[in-house]
């Protein structure tokens, strides 16, 4: 069964959030100091972690960074505020989505289905984006013979843009292929995802050559052997 | 450099300066005339004094000695009257003197003695001078001009007197003063006036200058201080010296200044708080509305299980629920803006595809209710997407809940640095005097009306708002019965500002 943590200083929506979840056919755990995230983290293993911001013993953010230090694992942070400060660090410490409360239960539910997903639906052993083969297979990403380690959402956003290299892919269509998300919502969560993989596959993150940005529209795949 | 007649305007220094030179050149003029004019005519009534009593002594002595000389014939009054005539030429300039002996008759001339001395022409002497003097048994006195054969010519007074030559008959005898020395005086003394009035025109000119500019010193920087004050520099003060009228000017200005100060930043200090008061509530609110939104959702799910009663209620509370978190989001929104912590995001996108975006997603089945009129090429604009999709959100959602059941157009139009769009329903519309009421913050069009839609009434506030953040506008044309038009104009380009309009807000 697949296991959520679910870290949050309001025990009754800690309680919904679990009520909810488990009526979805997850496994719960809940946590409400950020300080015990990592020791249970290690013990139990989740499949996914919600996150809320602001968490009595150590902030969501630093809690992020110490999980992503030693995971992968989808994170979904859980913010009470809106502003693009709170939501771009959050971005930034590694975690994959975010909510803004008061977030809709149906909602949050079908974005950690596309987190929790294994994309394996259509193997195409080797797919190639710039000068980067990416073994689908064994989910891993290989420049000139090394392996760069991809969080999952990094490696399904590197994936949807290589899949078509042709196409000129919009923020609301990658948020709604990579992200699950409705229309007309916030795109600045692409702009952040978009800047992470770069500094991570690109040589030169200021030039790039793998995501091209196509002015006015959106995002490309770089074409394989262009020189780098 | 200003123009003088900028100048008289805007320079208070520069108006009484000139003010007072142009009066000083006046008076020091008048002053100087009439100077002049005292000290030439005394010096020439000493001239005149000295001269007539020279002349007179001269030709008495001269008939003395005409009348009391022995002489046989003519060649010895000849003689005589050359000795008399050999007056020394001018050495002395103080002394130059001339003499001149006519005769009366002037026709029957078988023997004459008329002379001059020192090559003196005759015609120093007027014709007039002569008459005069003949008739007169007086001494007489005239101005005159030295004139020698030379071609030289001086200013003179002549003195005229009638001799009696034994044996010769009547003659005019005139003495001759050189004016030249008294000339060459005057002429000195009418520089020295010229330097001295210009001198003093420019020392008055810039006496008047610099202590009025320094008189004026602190109103020009009490002038400044106000300005900065203006332009938001509440720190700023002015200097103050001394005790004196100005520098008690200086103290009520700064005691205006931080009384000033004081107020703002109160004022300041209360909206702070409120705002925060605002965004810290609404921020609050969000956990316990995200536990019921969750737990209302569950009760939601399982509403067939209930009876009908319960069910509805679950169905309203869910509705209610959504329309509190959109009045959330809003009031979250206005009070960023009040906080003045908006900012723009800005990226380069294709307005015509961001609207039908908009339309899309208020509206995906109901196409035919909505008609857009967009040009066929992409529209280009710098703007911050979120913000201009909430606007035409806004607007659009305002004309379909106005709209009673009649089409909604919505045009999209462009120029050379600005692009509209415009929404036009033909529903219910509103009072030309309610115009100014739309923006307002809860307003309603009419109170009495029940709600369609779920509107939070912050909607076109929001979207002025997240207009002029673009430089934008949004103007408004509406007449009851016939509908609303409103129409969004913002400059293309980030940075740029509105100079015309592509659509206009009143309909042809």
């Amino acid at each position: 069964m697949t296991l959520i943590m679910v870290v949050d200083d309001d025990q009754d929506l800690a309680e919904m959030l679990g009520i909810v979840l488990n009526g979805a056919g997850y496994e719960v755990d809940l946590v409400g100091r950020g300080d015990e995230v990592m020791p249970i983290f290690t013990a139990q293993n989740p499949d996914l972690i919600l996150l809320d911001v602001m968490l009595p013993g150590l902030s969501g953010v630093e809690v992020c960074k110490l999980i992503r230090e030693k995971s992968m694992v989808p994170i979904v942070m859980l913010s009470a505020k809106g502003d693009k400060q709170d939501v771009v660090a959050g971005l930034e410490a590694g975690a994959d989505d975010y909510m803004v409360k008061p977030f809709d239960p149906s909602e949050l539910v079908a974005r950690m289905k596309v987190r929790l997903r294994r994309s394996t639906a259509e193997v195409s052993s080797d797919l190639q984006i710039g000068n980067i083969k990416i073994d689908q297979i064994e989910h891993s990403i290989i420049r000139d013979g090394q392996i760069i380690a991809l969080t999952r959402l990094e490696f399904d956003l590197l994936v949807a843009l290589a899949k078509e290299p042709g196409r000129v892919f919009s923020r609301e269509a990658l948020l709604s292929e990579v992200w699950g998300y409705r229309p007309a919502t916030d795109t600045r969560l692409v702009n952040v995802h978009i800047q992470r993989l770069r500094s991570k596959v690109e040589l030169d993150p200021e030039n790039p050559t793998i995501i091209l940005t196509v002015r006015g529209v959106g995002y490309k795949a770089g074409v394989p052997g262009s020189s780098q | 450099m200003k123009s003088p007649f900028a100048a008289w305007r805007s320079s208070l220094v520069f108006r009484v300066t000139s003010t007072i030179v142009a009066l000083s050149v006046i008076i020091i003029w008048l002053l100087g005339s009439a100077l002049f004019n005292q000290i030439s005519s005394g010096i020439f009534d000493e001239k005149l004094k000295l001269s007539i009593s020279d002349a007179q002594s001269t030709a008495r002595n001269t008939q003395l000695q005409l009348t009391f000389s022995q002489y046989q014939d003519k060649a010895a009054l000849k003689l005589i009257l050359a000795e008399i005539l050999a007056v020394p030429p001018k050495s002395f300039e103080s002394a130059a003197r001339e003499l001149a002996i006519f005769s009366y008759a002037k026709t029957k001339s078988l023997y004459k003695y008329d002379g001059t001395s020192n090559l003196l022409e005759a015609n120093s002497v007027s014709e007039k001078f002569r008459i005069l003097t003949r008739a007169s048994k007086k001494t007489v006195w005239d101005r005159t001009n030295l004139k020698y054969i030379d071609g030289k010519i001086e200013p003179a007074i002549v003195v005229g007197h009638n001799l009696t030559i034994k044996g010769a008959g009547k003659y005019e005898f005139y003495v001759l003063f050189s004016l030249a020395q008294q000339s060459r005086t005057m002429a000195l003394i009418l520089n020295y006036l010229w330097l001295t009035g210009i001198a003093l025109t420019l020392l008055i000119g810039l006496i008047t200058f610099f202590v009025f500019r320094r008189l004026i010193a602190p109103i020009r920087d009490a002038a400044r201080v106000a300005e900065e004050l203006t332009a938001g520099n509440l720190e700023l003060r002015m200097d103050i010296q001394g005790e004196d009228e100005i520098a008690s000017l200086g103290y009520s200005f700064n005691e205006m200044a931080v009384s000033l100060q004081q107020q703002i930043s109160r004022l300041e200090n209360l909206s702070k708080l409120q705002q925060r008061f605002v965004s810290d509530v609404s921020h609050e609110l969000r956990t316990p509305l995200t536990t019921i939104r969750m737990a209302s959702q569950v009760i939601y799910a399982s509403r067939e299980s209930f009876d009908p009663t319960i069910s509805r209620s679950a169905e309203l509370l869910i509705s209610q629920i959504e329309r509190f978190e959109s009045l959330l989001t809003d009031l979250l929104e206005v009070s960023r803006f009040d906080a003045q912590a908006a900012v723009l995001e800005i990226e380069e996108v294709d307005i015509t595809a961001l609207v039908k975006e908009t339309i899309d997603y208020l509206h995906p089945s109901q196409d035919r209710i909505i008609q857009l009129w967009a040009p066929d090429k992409p529209v280009m604009v710098d703007v911050d997407p979120r913000r201009i999709k909430r606007i035409v959100r806004n607007l659009i959602s305002n004309a379909v809940d106005h709209r009673e059941d009649k089409s909604i157009d919505i045009q999209i139009e462009e120029n050379e640095n600005e692009v509209s769009v415009g929404v036009r329903d033909y529903g219910i519309g509103f009072n030309y005097t309610d115009k100014k009421l739309l923006f307002e913050r809860f307003w309603r069009a009419d109170s009495s009306r029940a709600r369609t839609t779920g509107g939070t009434g912050l909607g076109l506030s929001i979207a002025l708002e997240d207009a002029k953040l673009h430089q934008g506008e949004i103007d408004v044309w509406g007449a009851r019965g016939l509908g609303a038009h409103f129409v969004l104009t913002i400059p293309k380009f980030a940075g740029g500002s509105i100079q015309s309009k592509p659509i206009s807000a009143q309909p042809e």
